[in-house]
């Protein structure tokens, strides 16, 4: 039997409020700690305690970070759903099982390692048995796979920070699982580990706390929030670094927070701080979103600086509220009612959550504009490693605010809506400055502010705005391109998907094909999308959902000659994306095309 | 220029020596005789009686008739005519950032008590510090008449229904829900309504005004000749469907406290009007509720000052906020050292 090193997928199924999520978590923490390139997503179900979870773990020295096809290690802990999980195992699978589970494991193709979980764990501490039991199997692995016993302490330390007690149990559970298994097993699968040296200057986080620390090094003012699943993570850690990091010497916070009765008052408080001058952000999902368009609208024909951040969910309606999807992206784009176009950031990687977290808030007070950060559940709420964060290079944005009374008097013929410089973004005067002072309105307005129907004012408004955010493109976040010399195909994706596609490419080249990559960062596009639509001649458009909604938007703003060498590769069942589905498919429509 | 013409009479000015048109707005649009101008016209006079500098009002509004009605008044004042029934949350994220505005909101009965209600029961919960004034006349008067949320039981149109749902209170609503100044007054009180406006301008805390409003374009009573309902039915013989009757304003009422007066509207129908006790005690929440509850049973509108507790916390006590209001903060303020960034990546990476 060959040794199969750093190249697998684990699969722990266990039910939810067990408390399995810190023990999987000391798994994930401990091979990263041997510097081994490792990514954990947490399948949870939208209830607190009961329903089934599973968390999987992709264990790759390619680096690759979605779930694969098929689990290597399974450990089962969930009655409920032993007989599936058990079921879809391939022969040759390795089954950690807890006996008292007392369940049948009938399997006789599989590798059979049965531990009595809760026992062991009721020796330790009855009343916690059920949750000490999920650290016994993290005992369990760590001996089966060859786990560092320092990279375990140092991720139950650094899991529990601090409080002795939990530590002490934790370390205990986990030594009781390792012995057991060094004693009572014996080793007859192929999979092991093996340390890649120090992760360096790597660590994990989640997207959420990285949008949330950009923000808050964005300078936010004012955050407004109503609790949805999978946001409600950023507008907390927003909170949670208040204290530390955007407080004055007398201990008071340099941001307002305030939990709003729902998504229409957050939405409203938002465009209220961006109104009276300030920095106001929102973090919600799709549902949040939906009630929020009214709001948007006016953002944007008032031309009010506010922020929202969408961590995309499984929709339509509550859709499955605790997986993952990219189908926000149009709403977000065209979200409220009559033509509007809004400015969307998406970030790909924890680090961009990060630049983006600051950025927002320059692009929107720059342009005056609604602005979106849109993330997703894998990205916001799963681990990924990070190199680290860059400190903002530029100095904060603030747009064209007229502050100085000089300033204002030196302007001839001043309106708030007057498109002085050309390039479609008027000037502002804040409430309380007495300058220029208008009652600002989502009904039609003329370029001093005043309300007016006239056809010829209303046309000049909605062109201005247009070449206001058309104006924007190559302001936003270029494309990040990975071509390939012989460009004939190109596939354009965006967001988590990055975290995919380099087994998706690994995968269409294993069949001799090679494919370039183009990572949409920002809507309106970039003009480069374009270019590399150009130089491709076939482009596939990417995405986790059904409709294609990139796609969608590319067909309508790519020039004619480009439009019919772009093709979409649309799906979503709510997992996570597993590479092979959609490099199947890639190759599929390639095919197609090529006829 | 040296020479001035004379004047016959000099500029009144205010505490802070600004004339009353410092004050003033443009041009109203709404129906000649519309309550929501008298209410207009009550809150230049007591703003500039009140000496708050013109350019630190906030004027908010929602959307319908009344909330139009920023545009008419306090012309140095930036304002927002936001969404309809959604002013309170946008006054709460400008208020939040900056403090040093007086927010002045103007809204409507079907704005305030329908759609927008949980919005205005929310910023009275988080003791919001603004005044809030209703212009209440029981029905949509933008969107030609429906029944408001706050029409009375038996509000009768001859042709339609008669409104058969209980009307929706505000001021008891308020009351229930701690709000610290809650008052009701007329349109045509200018007196009455005045010296409340000044007092809620001077409240520390959401001072809501439930201010009955006469439309006089939407009244309920079909009946009525002079009513729109009325020249609808005759627009045959007029060849104008959509003619708006001119009315004059109405005159001045006041009531003396403790007593009550019979008011006839514009299109016949009357309302009693009955001004609160002047031993009322407006700290007594009950006695307040009580007195609301006896004027529905007797068909009167009780009008005063009905209920203020001037020492409850404000949303900024709870926010944890500083003094200066957090426009007012320089970037440096706002974002965080880059030796701040590397201290929380170092503790990321367990250094
Ligand atoms: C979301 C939304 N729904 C409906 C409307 C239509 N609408 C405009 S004003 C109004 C009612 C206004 O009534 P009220 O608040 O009592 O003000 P009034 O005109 O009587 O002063 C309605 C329903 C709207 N503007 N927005
Ligand atoms: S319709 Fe009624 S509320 Fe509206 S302006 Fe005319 S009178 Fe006033
Ligand atoms: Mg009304």
């Amino acid at each position: 039997m060959t040794t199969i090193v750093n190249d697998f997928t684990l699969n722990i199924a266990t039910a939810n409020g067990t408390g399995s999520q810190s023990a999987n978590l000391i798994l994930l923490q401990s091979l990263f700690n041997m510097g081994i390139e490792v990514s954990g997503k947490n399948l949870f179900p939208s209830n607190i305690s009961g329903l089934p979870t599973w968390y999987i773990v992709r264990v790759s020295d390619a680096g690759y970070q979605a779930p694969g096809d098929r689990t290597h290690i399974q450990v089962l802990m969930n009655p409920d759903t032993w007989a599936e999980d058990l079921a879809d195992l391939q022969p040759g699978s390795v089954v950690i099982w807890n006996t008292d589970a007392k369940m049948v494991m009938d399997r006789v193709d599989v590798v059979s390692y049965p531990v009595p979980m809760t026992t062991m764990a009721r020796t330790l501490n009855p009343k916690l048995a059920r949750m000490v039991a999920n650290v016994i199997y993290v005992g369990v692995i760590a001996e089966m796979l060859g786990i560092e016993d320092d990279a375990i302490l140092a991720a139950i330390a650094g899991q529990f920070k601090g409080k002795a007690s939990a530590i002490d149990l934790n370390t205990q559970a986990y030594r009781l699982g390792r012995t057991f298994a060094n004693e009572e097993l014996t080793k007859a699968d192929p999979y092991a580990v093996e340390a890649r040296g120090n992760p360096g200057g790597r660590f994990f986080i989640e997207g959420n706390e990285a949008a949330a620390l950009g923000a808050i090094f964005g300078g936010v003012q004012m955050l407004a929030w109503y609790p949805i699943t999978p946001s409600s993570s950023l507008a907390e850690g927003v909170i949670n670094y208040i204290p530390k990091l955007r407080t004055n010497e007398h201990g008071e916070a340099t941001c307002a927070v305030i939990q709003a009765e729902d998504e229409l008052a957050a939405a409203g408080m938002v465009v209220g701080a961006g109104w009276a001058g300030a920095r106001g952000m929102t973090a919600t999902s799709g549902p949040g979103i939906s009630l929020m368009q009214e709001f948007i609208g006016l953002a944007y024909f008032a031309e009010i600086p506010s922020v929202f951040w969408d961590v995309n969910r499984v929709g339509p309606s509550t859709g499955l509220p605790t997986r993952t999807q990219q189908s926000d992206l149009q709403m977000l784009y065209e979200g409220s009612h009559g033509d509007t176009q809004h400015i969307v950031l998406i970030p790909g990687t924890v680090e961009e959550c990060f630049e983006f977290g600051w950025r927002a808030f320059d692009v929107s007070e720059r342009f005056q504009t609604p602005v979106f950060g849109l993330s997703d559940l894998d990205l916001g709420m799963n681990r990924w490693t990070c190199e680290g964060f860059t400190y903002p290079d530029v100095p904060m944005d603030r747009g064209k605010v007229i502050r100085d009374r000089d300033v204002f008097e030196a302007m001839e013929d001043f309106g708030r809506y007057r498109d002085v410089d050309g390039d479609g973004i008027p000037y502002r005067t804040l409430p309380g400055s007495g300058m220029a002072p208008i009652l600002s309105r989502g009904t039609g307005h003329d370029p001093s502010g005043k309300y007016s129907e006239k056809s010829h004012v209303y046309l000049d408004l909605m062109q201005r705005l247009r070449r206001k955010i058309d104006g924007a493109r190559p302001h936003l976040p270029a494309p990040i391109l990975r071509e390939e010399e012989e460009c004939d195909v190109g596939i354009v994706y965006f967001g988590s998907m990055e975290n995919s596609i380099q087994e998706i490419d690994d995968i269409i080249e294993s069949g001799g094909r090679k494919v370039s990559q183009c990572r949409v960062r920002s809507l309106p596009l970039h003009p480069e999308v374009e270019d590399f639509c150009a130089r491709h001649k076939t482009v596939i458009v990417l995405e986790i959902n059904r409709d294609g909604q990139l796609w969608g938007i590319m067909r309508r703003e790519l020039p004619n000659h480009l439009v019919d060498r772009v093709h979409s590769v649309a799906y979503s069942d709510g997992m996570p994306p597993r590479a092979s589905v959609y490099a199947e498919r890639i190759i599929a429509t390639i095919e197609e095309v090529e006829g | 220029m040296s020479e001035t013409p004379a004047r016959s009479q000099p500029i009144k000015l205010n505490i802070i020596d600004q004339p009353l048109d410092a004050y003033t707005g443009g041009p109203s649009s709404l129906c000649p005789g519309c309550g929501h101008d008298q209410i207009s016209s009550v809150i230049i006079s007591a703003a500039w009686e009140n000496g708050v500098e013109p350019h630190r009002i906030a004027k908010m509004s929602g959307i319908g008739c009344s909330s139009k009605t920023p545009a008419y008044y306090l012309g140095q004042a930036h304002g927002f005519n936001t969404v309809h029934g959604r002013m309170p949350s946008v006054t709460t994220g400008a208020a939040a950032v900056n403090r040093d505005l007086l927010y002045l909101g103007v809204s409507g009965d079907g704005d305030s008590a329908s759609i927008g209600i949980g919005q205005l029961i929310h910023a009275i919960r988080r003791n919001l510090d603004m005044v809030y004034i209703v212009e209440n006349n029981g029905v949509y008067g933008l969107t030609k008449g429906q029944y408001s949320a706050t029409a009375e039981i038996g509000s009768k149109k001859k042709k339609g229904k008669a409104n058969e749902q209980p009307p929706i209170d505000l001021c008891a609503l308020a009351i229930n829900l701690g709000c610290t100044f809650v008052a009701r007054s007329f349109s045509g009180s200018k007196k009455q309504l005045n010296a409340l406006l000044k007092a809620a301008m001077s409240h520390r805390g959401f001072a809501l005004i439930d201010v009955i409003s006469p439309c006089v374009t939407f009244n309920n009573n079909d009946e009525s000749f002079r009513s729109y309902g009325y020249v609808k039915e005759n627009e045959v013989t007029l060849h104008m469907a959509d003619y708006i009757p001119q009315r004059v304003p109405m005159e001045e009422i006041e009531v003396p406290e403790g007593h009550y007066r019979d008011i006839t509207l514009h299109d016949g129908s009357v309302i009693r009007l009955e001004t609160i006790d002047a031993d009322h005690d407006p700290s007594d929440a009950v006695a307040a509720l009580a007195a609301l509850h006896k004027a529905a049973d007797d068909d009167h509108h009780v009008t005063g000052l009905l209920y203020f507790d001037p020492d409850m916390p404000i949303m900024h006590d709870n926010l944890g906020l500083p003094e200066a209001s957090l426009i007012d903060l320089p970037a440096d303020a706002l974002r965080p050292s880059e030796a701040a960034l590397d201290a929380v990546v170092a503790r990321f990476r367990g250094a």
